[in-house]
């Protein structure tokens, strides 16, 4: 009698399938790509060669893949921060411009040495990034409004007064696109890759040490993962989802403040790179883990900097998003995978 | 049973409507079923009894084509059959409800009856579906409103939605998980007859539960599974409740009178520690729910509240939880006014709760065990100094507990979920006894659990009464409060209809205050 296979689903994955799940997915995408971009007349194993040669074979293509670290961990990292309290912050893009936004205002219009500048600049940025979160903050605390849409919403706002400001008022008169120069900038660690670096790592280490390690992190875990047990142990939920929010959108505030002062040096548009919407992304692929979106970032800078890499071969910027849309997809399809078994039936 | 159709008579020579034949199936490192036999005759109805993961589940997702055995066959009217699906099983006329209800909650009873039909029109208008399924209803008996959406509906009319969509496809053999879980005792009565009809005409039915009562009830005959195995099948006229209970636990147990105090225990109190006065308060919609409450909890007295589910317990264990606001009277702790209610507050002055819902309230299901058992601790040392967590000691307080708990634990870093529902309750209960020095509020503490876990459960309260607090268990069971407690409450559209002496009490009176009847003069 022949014997039949069938899949059997598990109640939960195990974190090694789950794992491996996520490595497949990322490698199928890959080569995916790589088909697609043989089906162009492309040779893709030529090309991988360049993309990893000029990623890894050079101190130019690390310093790029540092650079471009800073923003995406901090972006990931807020966007992580709120699905601890179950809270999707899909507008750590706005909150990045209204960061570039504040820390900009310093740089420009308060005078002083950078000692003074910066630090100013650090708050107005976290500021900035708090401002902007906090109204889909209060309607959701208590108004129930889903922050989905609100903070969607507000991007554009963002996006529109960051363009105003530097093409208009702010503009400077030989770019008539961009700002003068700020006043201060975070000094370089090593080429192009600044001080922003270790401050997003730190970032990252500190929000997971103070998830695992405090009681605040042990209740907005709780309040996270079921907000009526929370109320059943009397936990202020309200207080903890508001908190946590305004620190997501700080932290994303963060990000943008440190493009500006470390990479760009001036307010323009455009100036996010889409980085609030790729920390969606990366909080996605690192599981909500604030350690985890640390290595997922570097995956996103590596594919964002072969993307550049793959321009300057006659490719177009779409590839990149293609194939960082695949790897959402493939992980999404390997995450609901790695909850099944394969069992052999005797029929 | 009095006015129930005339029971089916199967001419001779009638092949079982279901035949089991050495059913076994295996799970890496569990046998859920093995050597299984089970015969279900047309026109019975047929209960399966056994200990939460005796292997009910298992047989019956063999049955209905979810799982394929690992050994073994079933034959369906005399002939061998192989389900590969569920699809395949209901085509043979082998259809379930499960105790968690498959029903799509936005769309109307209609469709949730033709949703995934081979015979539903294809292009059905909203009034068509609604007159088939009118008619369908008519012709099982089975009262449902075509028109209603699924979430507006009470759990007993989902139930009757869920029936009728297995007989609508010409089921024979209806398969019920717990069925009466979540039935008020009218609507059980309802079901039941509903069930009688249905094995009239032929039919049969196979009934899960571990409610040994309502067993002896419904069925005409009985099979007991216990570790994975059937351990007998018995005429329901021949079974008492003892014997049952002790072929499903494999052990004599004791479901008796648990009032009786060891020498050393805690005497009751003369003043009681936790009161409540004149209270009154609102439920989710905003109608008061409870009405001028007033109740007295002594130290080393279980208060017993009965009632039917639905008359305002679950407002009244929150509100003596701390974790519902009072509308009007007040709450004393040892005499003193608690002001604005807070869950932790309560707890800090040794009010512990076993929620009803303990998945839905009491754990987070997703998160680890440990998470889960340090609830109601983390705030103290050693868990935290200052505003720290420390994880380390958080795992050993949970290891403490699951100890007392007796629940081995093979990874404290897994979701609460994964443990059976008994285990689950055993560590709720452990915790909150850790904490409730003043008062437990138990609600339907036994609610899901099988005759050892409830063992179990009933001894712990016991334990707690012992050591000086004050219990108040809330249940259905009526023996279950007989046994336990000093004193009942009985509980009926959010009033106190009377306190009885447990000494004193009488079924009956008791029974009549449930329904409404207000007790004739003040007992204590």
């Amino acid at each position: 009698m022949a014997a039949s296979w069938r899949f059997q689903r598990m109640p939960s994955a195990s974190p090694a399938t789950a794992f491996g799940a996520r490595i497949a997915a990322i490698l199928l995408a890959l080569i995916f790509a790589g088909l697609i971009l043989a089906a162009t007349g492309a040779d893709p194993l030529d090309l991988a060669s360049q993309v990893i040669d000029s990623s890894f074979g050079s101190s130019f293509g690390l310093q790029d893949l540092g650079v471009l670290l800073v923003p995406l961990i901090l972006t990931g990292l807020s966007v992580a921060v709120g699905q601890q309290i179950g809270v999707w912050n899909i507008g750590a893009e706005g909150q990045f411009y209204a960061g570039a936004f504040g820390a900009a205002t310093v740089g420009l219009f308060v005078p002083g040495p950078p000692v003074l500048i910066l630090p100013l600049m650090f708050v107005a940025g976290l500021a900035g990034g708090v401002i902007w979160i906090l109204i889909p903050t209060l309607a959701r605390a208590y108004g129930n409004v889903n922050e989905l849409i609100t903070t969607l919403l507000l991007n554009f706002v963002a996006i529109l007064l960051v363009f105003y400001v530097s093409t208009g008022a702010w503009r400077d008169r030989m770019s008539n696109s961009a700002t003068r120069r700020l006043s201060a900038e975070i000094p370089e660690l090593w080429g192009s890759v600044h001080w922003g670096l270790p401050i997003a790592i730190l970032a990252a280490l500190t929000v997971a040490a103070v998830l695992a390690f405090s009681r605040w992190g042990y209740e907005v875990r709780l309040v996270g993962s079921n907000p009526s047990a929370a109320h059943y142990a009397g936990m202020p939920a309200r207080r903890h989802l508001i908190t946590v929010m305004l620190l997501s959108g700080a932290i994303a505030g963060l990000a943008g403040m440190l493009e500006i002062a470390g990479t760009v040096h001036r307010l323009q548009g455009g100036i996010s790179n889409n980085y609030g919407y790729l920390g969606i992304m990366v909080a996605v692929l690192a599981r909500n883990s604030a350690i985890g979106v640390i290595f997922s970032a570097a995956l996103m800078a590596f594919i964002l900097n072969s993307g550049i890499i793959l321009q300057t071969q006659g490719l177009t910027t779409s590839a990149v998003l293609a194939i960082t849309g695949l790897i959402l997809f493939l992980t999404a399809i390997g995450d609901e995978l790695a909850h099944y078994r394969i069992a052999r039936d005797k029929a | 049973m009095t006015e129930t159709a005339i029971p089916f008579s199967a001419p001779p020579g009638t092949p079982p409507l279901v035949q089991l034949k050495g059913i076994a199936k295996y799970f890496p490192g569990v046998i859920a079923n093995e050597d299984v036999d089970l015969d279900v005759l047309p026109g019975e109805i047929h209960a399966l009894l056994g200990e939460n993961g005796a292997g009910k589940s298992t047989l019956m997702n063999i049955l209905t084509g979810i799982y394929q055995p690992d050994a073994g066959e079933i034959i369906i009217d005399g002939y061998a059959k192989q389900f590969a699906t569920p699809l395949q099983a209901i085509a043979a006329g082998i259809g379930m409800v499960h105790q968690h209800f498959k029903l799509v909650q936005a769309f109307t009873v209609a469709e949730n009856i033709h949703l995934g039909w081979s015979e539903t029109p294809r292009r059905a208008s909203a009034q068509a579906l609604e007159a088939r399924t009118a008619a369908l209803a008519a012709k099982f008996n089975l009262q449902t409103r075509p028109g209603a959406r699924v979430s507006d509906l009470s759990t007993g009319e989902q139930q009757r939605v869920e029936i009728l969509r297995v007989l609508a496809r010409q089921a024979r053999v209806l398969i019920l998980d717990e069925p009466t879980a979540v039935l008020t005792p009218a609507e059980a009565r309802e079901l039941f007859k509903a069930l009688r009809d249905f094995v009239a005409q032929g039919n049969a039915v196979i009934f899960i539960s571990h409610k040994l009562d309502e067993v002896l009830e419904i069925s005409d005959r009985i099979s007991i599974l216990r570790g994975g195995r059937k351990i007998a099948t018995e005429k329901t006229a021949d079974c008492n409740p003892r014997m049952l209970a002790k072929l499903m636990v494999g052990r004599d147990i004791v479901l008796a009178d648990m009032r009786h105090r060891a020498a050393g225990a805690a005497q009751i109190s003369p003043e009681p520690v936790l009161r409540l006065d004149n209270v009154s308060a609102l439920n989710d919609a905003g109608d008061e729910a409870l009405h001028g409450i007033s109740l007295q909890v002594h130290a080393g007295e279980i208060l017993g509240i009965a009632g039917v589910a639905g008359n305002g317990q679950r407002e009244l264990s929150q509100v003596l939880a701390g974790m519902r606001p009072v509308s009007g009277g007040r709450i004393l702790i040892e005499g003193i006014a608690v002001g604005r209610s807070n869950a932790a507050a309560f707890v800090e002055r040794g009010i512990g709760h076993i929620p009803e819902d303990r998945l839905h309230s009491g754990l987070a299901p997703a998160l680890s065990i440990t998470v889960n058992a340090v609830m109601r601790e983390y705030k103290h040392p050693p868990l935290s100094s200052g505003g720290a967590y420390h994880p380390g000691a958080a795992t050993t307080l949970a290891k403490e507990i699951a100890a007392v708990a007796d629940v081995a634990i093979p990874d404290f870093g897994m979701p609460i979920r994964n443990l059976s529902g008994g285990n689950q309750q055993r560590l709720v209960a452990r915790r909150e006894m850790r904490i409730a020095n003043k008062v437990l509020i138990a609600a339907y503490p036994s609610r899901g659990l099988d005759v050892g876990a409830i063992n179990t459960m009933l001894r712990y309260i016991v334990e707690l009464r012992d050591a000086g607090a004050g219990i108040v268990l809330i249940s259905e069971e009526l023996e279950e409060l007989l046994n336990l407690s000093d004193r009942i409450a009985v509980l009926y559209e959010g009033k106190v209809m009377g306190v009885v002496d447990n000494d004193k009490a009488d079924i009956d009176q008791i029974g009549l205050m449930m329904g409404g009847r207000a007790q004739a003069r003040e007992v204590a």
